[in-house]
């Protein structure tokens, strides 16, 4: 049995890079993206792409996203995922 | 000398029964792997005609509907370790002969424990209940082995005077020789141990090599073997779980490194470098790996250690996707001396690395850090990059 070493996650842990962060995320009827919620409620311009991975199916948890590289009113690039397991929406850089 | 064999037979069984008493009654197959084979290590009782080492497949044309159950070496290997602990409460010498197998010597124990009675009660009072160890004691390790073993769970038997009416009988399967040499005994018509006692031990030698002087000394009991006891090292150990399963060699470098990093920066080596390390893994589905390494000069440094580790973990790959790693020292030691870089840009970059370890001990925290690639071809953008302290 390997002992449980009780360390918590400090700062000089091995850590990812470029970690999703929750986005709050408006859809219309089609499951696209409207608008997204950052400082302000932006709209969606365009789709510019649009993307799907999946990976990691032996886990519990498995990898299922949807990928939108999106153009806001503001003129600011997103790229942001639909996690297709919960449902949630992220924003990260791809 | 005088020596007391504790045995526990099926001793990787019986660590499972104790975790898991639903498998009580049911059959089951204690499995491990060794290089691409699955192996049988261990069984539950009802099963009839499976030995260790066996080939699972061979083990499951006999008994298809036994349950099976990974083995947990660092389990079995945590609760040996603990009973043998705890038997060095009885005596200080203390022998690990394999999981389930030690031996202990007893002579000079009289001051403390009166007869053979209080020396068994004491040791089967160090053993688990649950496990009922046998326990023998004879003037050598084998007939201490067999006394052992031909008691009853919980039982014990002395050896005293003459052995040659116990050995006579017993089969010559007892006989710790390679599974060739036991053949070839019975083929001679060998099969028990009377049998090989009265020959002359000039035809074993001929026939058998090195090997038969030891068949036939001990077919009449004498066994030479030394006890070797347990030893105290001073062990440190470090561990972590990484973020994602994952089958990437320079993910686990970069966790090995971050738990080096950790050992030499707190104050557990005290100016010592690292002489002896083992490295050792868990994948998702449970299968550990492990290698010993040894370093000529101590390494001082984590870079100096990194560079050995690297290349064996490029040796000896890992049997599926790493969940753990962990890293234990075994031995330390001192420099012999360290000599400083000529080279002036070499040496502006080691002030640099003092001063960012010197904010580092004076916030608490590493404060400047690296981006590393781990899986930069991954799919999964989170994947591809770790942050870990600079110089580590």
């Amino acid at each position: 049995m390997v002992p449980d070493t009780g360390k918590t996650l400090r700062a000089d842990a091995y850590k990812p890079v470029n970690t999703p962060e929750a986005l709050k995320v408006e859809e219309d009827a089609s499951g696209l993206p409207h608008a997204v919620r950052l400082k302000r409620r932006q709209v969606v311009i365009s789709i510019e792409d649009k993307w799907r991975i999946d990976d990691e199916w032996w886990r519990a948890e498995p990898v299922s996203r949807r990928y939108y590289n999106v153009l806001l009113a503001s003129g600011q690039r997103l790229v942001l995922y639909k996690d297709l397991v919960t449902g949630e929406w992220y924003q990260q850089d791809y | 000398m005088r020596l007391l064999c504790v045995l526990l037979p099926h001793f990787p069984w019986s660590c499972e029964l104790q975790r898991r008493p639903d498998i009580a009654g049911r059959p089951a197959i204690v499995t491990y792997t060794e290089g691409s084979q699955r192996l049988v290590l261990e069984h539950s009782p009802d099963l009839e005609g499976l030995q260790p080492d066996m080939p699972l497949p061979q083990a499951l044309a006999r008994h298809g509907d036994a349950e099976l159950i990974q083995a947990d070496m660092p389990c079995y290997r945590s609760v040996w370790s603990r009973i043998l602990d705890t038997l060095e409460t009885v005596s200080p010498l203390v022998e690990d002969a394999e999981p389930g197998c030690a031996y202990i010597g007893v002579d000079g124990l009289h001051l403390i424990y009166p007869d053979d009675g209080a020396i068994i009660d004491a040791v089967r009072g160090a053993v688990t209940e649950n496990l009922s160890p046998r326990m023998g004691i004879a003037g050598n390790k084998f007939l201490a082995y067999l006394a052992a073993r031909r008691c009853p769970p919980g039982g014990h038997r002395v050896l005293t005077g003459d052995v040659d009416s116990f050995l006579k009988d017993l089969p010559g399967d007892v006989l710790p020789v390679s599974l060739k040499s036991r053949g070839r005994l019975r083929d001679f018509g060998l099969t028990t141990l009377g049998q090989i006692a009265a020959l002359t031990p000039g035809p074993f030698q001929s026939q058998f090599g090195p090997e038969g002087k030891k068949i036939w000394e001990l077919s009449r009991g004498i066994d030479a073997t030394p006890l070797y006891p347990r030893f105290m090292e001073e062990s440190i150990e470090e561990s972590t779980s990484l973020p994602s399963v994952t089958v990437s060699l320079d993910a686990v470098l970069v966790a090995m490194e971050s738990l080096l990093a950790r050992l030499f920066d707190g104050n557990i080596l005290k100016g010592r470098g690292i002489r002896g390390l083992t490295l050792w893994t868990r994948t998702w589905n449970a299968e550990d790996w492990k290698r010993n390494i040894s370093f000529k000069e101590p390494a001082m440094d984590v870079r100096s250690a990194i560079s050995r580790i690297k290349r064996i973990l490029e040796d000896y790959p890992q049997p599926g996707p790493v969940e753990q790693v962990g890293l234990r020292i075994t031995a330390l030691g001192y420099p012999r001396g360290r000599q400083k870089n000529l080279f002036s840009d070499i040496r502006a970059k080691e002030h640099l690395a003092e001063d960012i370890r010197q904010l580092e001990l004076r916030l608490g925290n590493p404060q400047v850090y690296t981006v590393k690639e781990v899986e930069p071809w991954s799919r999964i953008p989170e994947r591809r990059y770790a942050l870990t302290p600079t110089n580590r």
